[in-house]
């Protein structure tokens, strides 16, 4: 078997997007509830699509914050977007998803689907600093003369995109937002520490995962706002923190924050979307 | 929602050609919203557009405090520190939306994580959707509330359709808390209790006068918005990390006023759903 160069999709892949793409029988991830949904809203199913990229991503190799020593009361936070030090950590995390969903694309637009509904994102650890990102999800076919530019991708499963439609809205692109922030422990974020320092708010950690927060919501917006999409649906949000001393007697804290949502364009024409609502009283047990 | 065939509505023949056109880049009103899309379809069916994530948080070092372990009390400290770090991020996530012209947020979650800083130290945060009105209330006057800020509320987008529908707004989340320590028990009256099932009236009246003490908090937040009333409230009781006799009562809801007089909705059809 010869190597594969990294470009383009991965020699089985290709292959069974090939097999696919010549017609047969269909697989999908979708739930008897998406399913019946997607035939309401006029999608065909067109196949299970995935992305796939393992690249070793270490912080040890970047610096910290910069400061040294006890010095600087008035540290501020340098996030990913500022060309700081560690920026390639937070472009090779970007690089992750972006692969990953290309990859997925890639393999949808191969089959001749128009979209990718019910993406779901995932990240594993395989040890020594490797990291697997994948993007799945099931490629669909608009019952439609027209053809989309490009294929449009949703981490929404089935039902709720016949919703949405329904409604006059179209999903269009999984979207991300994901910065790196870090700050320096100044004097005045040990003192807020302390076992004495009694209800206080630590000033300088508030700053940091706000700096980083902010930061990542400013990039899912730039991100939503370049594929020509309306507005967003967030799926998840997450933060986590933790701590480097990348000298002696230093220690940063870094936070590192990731967005993910769906980007929706409107095409319904009047000013109040379309929608019915029903009330109804389900005639079942209380969840209590 | 009721579905009708999609072909007859002309989709997804519009969706597709909508997708056609898209123009990177170009000026929208961009949105983003972290409501699931029911509600999000809901809150626009009610009449309120969507502007924005808004969010506010806070990291706070919660202190210590030392008491007589043997007696029921409230560990004030705590309790303010609960409060006040709460309330911060509240009034952060506020300003955001204030900033965006809003009307209100829905859908907001309060949160607490421990995280890696330490062990005193915990974020708290609120994440809600800043959302604009299409019309004027039906009195015609601002969907504000009496401190002219954007009313917030913790309802889902089907519990806000569903109150607006039976013409009442909400005005803000109120909230109340209270830390308290439950006595240790003296260590003759421990012994003679051994085996025994027996109420212990000192725990009960602890719980009682915790709980109490929360919830006439939230009350008393309610009456300074002018609210008639407040839904959804939630008791809850966190241990955190303070160990078995330390636990925060918290008391959040959100508070409403009238908007009409009557407060019919349509008598919901009843149906039988297929799955558990």
């Amino acid at each position: 078997m010869s190597e594969w160069d990294g470009r383009g999709l991965p020699p089985v892949a290709a292959e069974r997007v090939r097999r696919a793409a010549e017609g047969g029988a269909w697989t999908s991830l979708l739930s008897a509830p998406a399913a019946a949904g997607l035939e309401v809203a006029g999608f065909d199913p067109a196949g299970e699509v995935m992305g796939s990229i393992v690249q070793r991503i270490g912080w040890s190799t970047y610096f910290g914050c910069g400061a040294t020593g006890w010095s600087g009361t008035n540290t501020r936070t340098i996030t990913s977007s500022q060309n700081a030090g560690f920026a390639p950590y937070a472009q090779a995390l970007q690089n992750g998803w972006k692969t990953a969903i290309g990859r997925m694309v890639t393999e949808a637009s191969s089959i001749g689907a128009d979209g990718i509904v019910g993406v779901r994102l995932s990240q594993s650890n395989l040890g020594n600093n490797a990291h697997e990102y994948t993007a799945i999800g099931t490629a669909v076919r608009a019952r439609s003369q027209t053809r989309p530019l490009r294929v449009f991708s949703t981490h929404l499963p089935g039902q709720d995109v016949a919703k949405l439609v329904l409604a006059g809205w179209m999903p269009t692109d999984v979207v991300l937002g994901l910065s790196v922030g870090i700050r320096h422990d100044d004097w005045n974020t040990r003192q807020q520490m302390t076992w004495g320092a009694g209800n206080v708010e630590v000033t300088g950690f508030t700053e940091l995962i706000n700096v980083t927060r902010s930061d990542a919501r400013r990039l899912l917006a730039k991100h939503v706002q370049s594929t020509g999409a309306d507005g967003a649906i967030v799926s998840s949000m997450r933060l986590v923190t933790w701590e480097i001393e990348p000298a002696e007697g230093h220690t940063d804290h870094v936070a590192q924050a990731t967005i993910i949502g769906t980007a929706v364009a409107r095409f319904h024409r009047s000013t109040a979307a379309p929608t019915r609502s029903l009330t109804y009283l389900p005639l079942r047990r209380s969840p209590s | 929602m009721t579905a009708e065939p999609a072909a007859q509505l002309g989709i997804p023949e519009d969706a597709m050609r909508r997708l056609a056109e898209m123009r990177p880049g170009s000026a929208t009103s961009l949105f983003t919203s972290d409501l699931s899309v029911n509600e999000f379809l809901l809150v626009r069916e009610a009449g309120f557009r969507p502007l924005g994530l808004v969010l506010g948080s806070s990291i706070y070092h919660v202190g210590f405090q030392m008491g007589r372990w043997s007696k029921n009390q409230e560990l004030t400290t705590l309790s303010q520190a609960m409060y006040h770090a709460r309330e911060l991020a509240m009034t952060r996530m506020e300003a955001e939306a204030d900033q965006l012209g809003a009307d209100g947020i829905v859908g907001v979650r309060l949160e607490i994580e421990f995280k890696e800083f330490g062990s005193d130290l915990a974020e708290f945060i609120a994440v809600g959707t800043a959302v604009k009105s299409d019309h004027p209330t039906p009195e015609g006057g601002s969907w504000r509330n009496n401190h002219n800020q954007p009313f917030t509320s913790d309802l889902s987008g089907q519990d806000f359709w569903t109150l607006i529908q039976a013409g009442y707004a909400p005005l803000g989340m109120v909230m109340g808390t209270c830390v308290y320590h439950i006595a240790h028990q003296r260590f003759f009256q421990a012994m003679g209790n051994i085996g025994q099932n027996v109420e212990l009236p000192q725990y009960t009246e602890a719980l009682y006068d915790a709980r109490e003490l929360a919830m006439s908090r939230m009350q008393a937040e309610a009456e300074g918005l002018h609210a008639e009333g407040i839904v959804g409230v939630q008791l809850l009781s966190h241990g955190h990390r303070w160990g078995g006799h330390t636990t925060e009562f918290f008391a959040i809801g959100t508070a409403v006023r009238p908007l009409r007089s009557d407060h019919h909705i349509p008598t919901p059809q009843l149906v039988l759903p297929l799955t558990d």
